[in-house]
């Protein structure tokens, strides 16, 4: 397999595009990445996307290729659920990797917001169970909210502390200019928000987003397109159940686990060694359990950890220096990229809002209640 | 929402409750698997299961999906049910009085309208309360 380069990144503001047409957001952090390599057209483009028919568009390859000037080349879309972003990148990779293509443009893009909420929600929760679960109604806040109950009571662990991971990620999203909710709140401002699916609140909860991220892959031979390519190390995807009822676990995320151990192994390296981490907190029990999974609490500790100061900018890891999805936002089929494209900003130096000194970082993307998970191992 | 096609082809596995039960490693996967999620094997067999069990988890969502307004407030359970677990609603208890490890009991109950304005029946979740037989 041929070594795989990160040479350029392109971002949209997440936030509600009201006026931006998907295949504009899409054009626009196409525009951005080519920008960085002197414009030299891919031979294809992978899109990652989960919920296009909430705008009535599907073929979304051809679309936005030929949208952006780009019609002729290769084109397909991919889809895990909120982990499509992930998926992408890794598809990306292995038309890269494999010889086939040598340039290779990733891009995902989502718009959540152009319908009314009960229709955006009622997709999402597609990415469940819908013969055994969805069929009671259950919603993907309440999906997720299952697992908090559990988790709060087998570790005993307090509502507060979970809620302190809200706080800690508008801190560094306000300094984001890419990010959709750039303030600052409190513990009160979550503990006082409306329950959506007890016991998650509006403010564990990422929000809704619209977004567009678009990162270029190449090889060894045109690296050169960057003066500061940013090399794939490792990156696996697994899958679990969409359904909860049949897990192993409740209190792990099984995909996110052997997803991180995967990744790692590839790239030769320890999770000791990621200096900084974008991972997915679509709620703040998912960042609890999503630290555990991958290695950087032990089980149970998480929420322990970040109390006590851990894994904000300075400390090793640094996680979600952009704010995660909690600040940064959520288009879920575009967060995937979004993740790489950051990271390999930190790596290089030039990352707009809470920049770390940082050699190997690492992304983990998750579809569904983590039954699609993408990491991603990058190394400077 | 759903459609009258789907609930047609899993009555049965709703209705009953029939999970699979792996022949090579013994694990028992609710809903039921075409293979073994645990090792594999596609030596699977059906195997209803027990329609009395307890509450592992819950949640009461109260931003219900489109179609499920009416049963807003929303309580979902994950039930034990002998060795599989269950996601069901929970009905005839206050979302308050909900606790971990409540028993609960299968009952027929009435679900959202499909596309097709049929009304399906499924089994939700009801407290368990034995009734003492005072009479001599």
């Amino acid at each position: 397999m041929r070594k795989v380069y990160v040479v350029g990144v392109g971002m949209t503001k997440v936030g509600k595009h009201t006026e931006v047409s998907m295949r504009d957001l899409a054009a626009e952090a196409i525009s951005n990445a080519l920008d960085e390599v002197g414009n030299e057209k891919p031979e294809a483009i992978v899109v990652g996307n989960m919920l296009s028919s909430l705008v009535e568009q599907e073929n979304l390859a051809a679309l936005i290729a030929d949208h952006a000037g780009l019609r002729g080349i290769c084109g397909l879309k991919v889809e895990g659920a909120c982990g499509s972003g992930g998926v992408a990148v890794l598809t990306g990779y292995l038309m890269v990797a494999s010889g086939l293509y040598s340039k290779v443009l990733v891009v995902g893009v989502e718009k959540l917001l152009e319908r009314p909420t009960p229709d955006t929600l009622r997709g999402l929760a597609y990415a469940a169970d819908a013969d055994y679960e969805l069929i009671y109604g259950v919603s993907f806040a309440g999906l997720n909210a299952l697992i908090m109950r559990y988790y709060m009571s087998k570790y005993n662990v307090k509502r507060e502390e979970l809620a302190l991971w809200s706080v800690m990620m508008h801190q560094n999203g306000v300094k984001n200019p890419y990010a959709q909710l750039r303030n600052e709140i409190t513990l009160e401002t979550v503990l006082n928000s409306p329950v959506v699916a007890d016991p998650i609140r509006l403010y564990d909860a990422c929000p809704l987003s619209d977004g567009a991220a678009a990162i270029y892959l190449t090889n060894e031979d045109w690296k050169k397109l960057s003066d500061t390519p940013v090399l794939i190390a490792g990156v696996s995807n697994a899958v679990d159940s969409p359904d909860l009822s049949s897990r192993f676990s409740l209190d792990e995320l099984f995909a996110s686990r052997l997803s991180a151990e995967n990744a790692l192994r590839m790239a030769k390296l320890s999770v000791k060694d990621v200096d900084v981490a974008e991972i997915h907190d679509a709620y703040t029990i998912t960042a609890a359990v999503s630290l555990e999974s991958i290695g950087f609490a032990e089980k149970g500790k998480a929420a322990k950890l970040w109390s006590e100061g851990r894994f904000k900018p300075g400390d090793k890891p640094t996680i979600n220096p952009s704010g995660g999805l909690k600040s940064r936002g959520h288009p879920v089929g575009a967060t995937g990229v979004y993740q790489v494209a950051e990271v390999v900003m930190q790596l290089r130096g030039d990352f707009p809002g809470v920049l770390v000194p940082a050699e190997v970082g690492l992304t983990q993307n998750v579809g569904g209640v983590g039954s699609n998970v993408t990491t991603v191992l990058l190394k400077r | 929402m759903t459609t009258i096609q789907r609930i047609w082809r899993i009555k049965n596995i709703l209705l009953r409750l029939i999970s699979t039960r792996c022949l090579e490693c013994g694990f028992i996967a609710y809903p039921p698997k075409a293979s073994c999620p645990k090792c594999g094997s596609r030596k699977v067999v059906e195997e209803e299961l027990p329609k009395v069990g307890e509450v592992l988890t819950y949640t009461v969502i109260n931003v219900p999906l489109k179609g499920f307004e009416e049963f807003t407030p929303l309580i979902i359970g994950l039930i034990k049910l002998g060795d599989a677990k269950v996601l069901a609603e929970l009905v005839d208890v206050k979302p308050e009085d909900v606790r971990i490890g409540m028993k609960v009991v299968a009952t027929l109950r009435r679900s959202t309208k499909t596309l097709d304005g049929v009304i399906p029946y499924v089994l939700k979740f009801k407290p368990l309360t034995l009734k003492l037989n005072t009479t001599t």
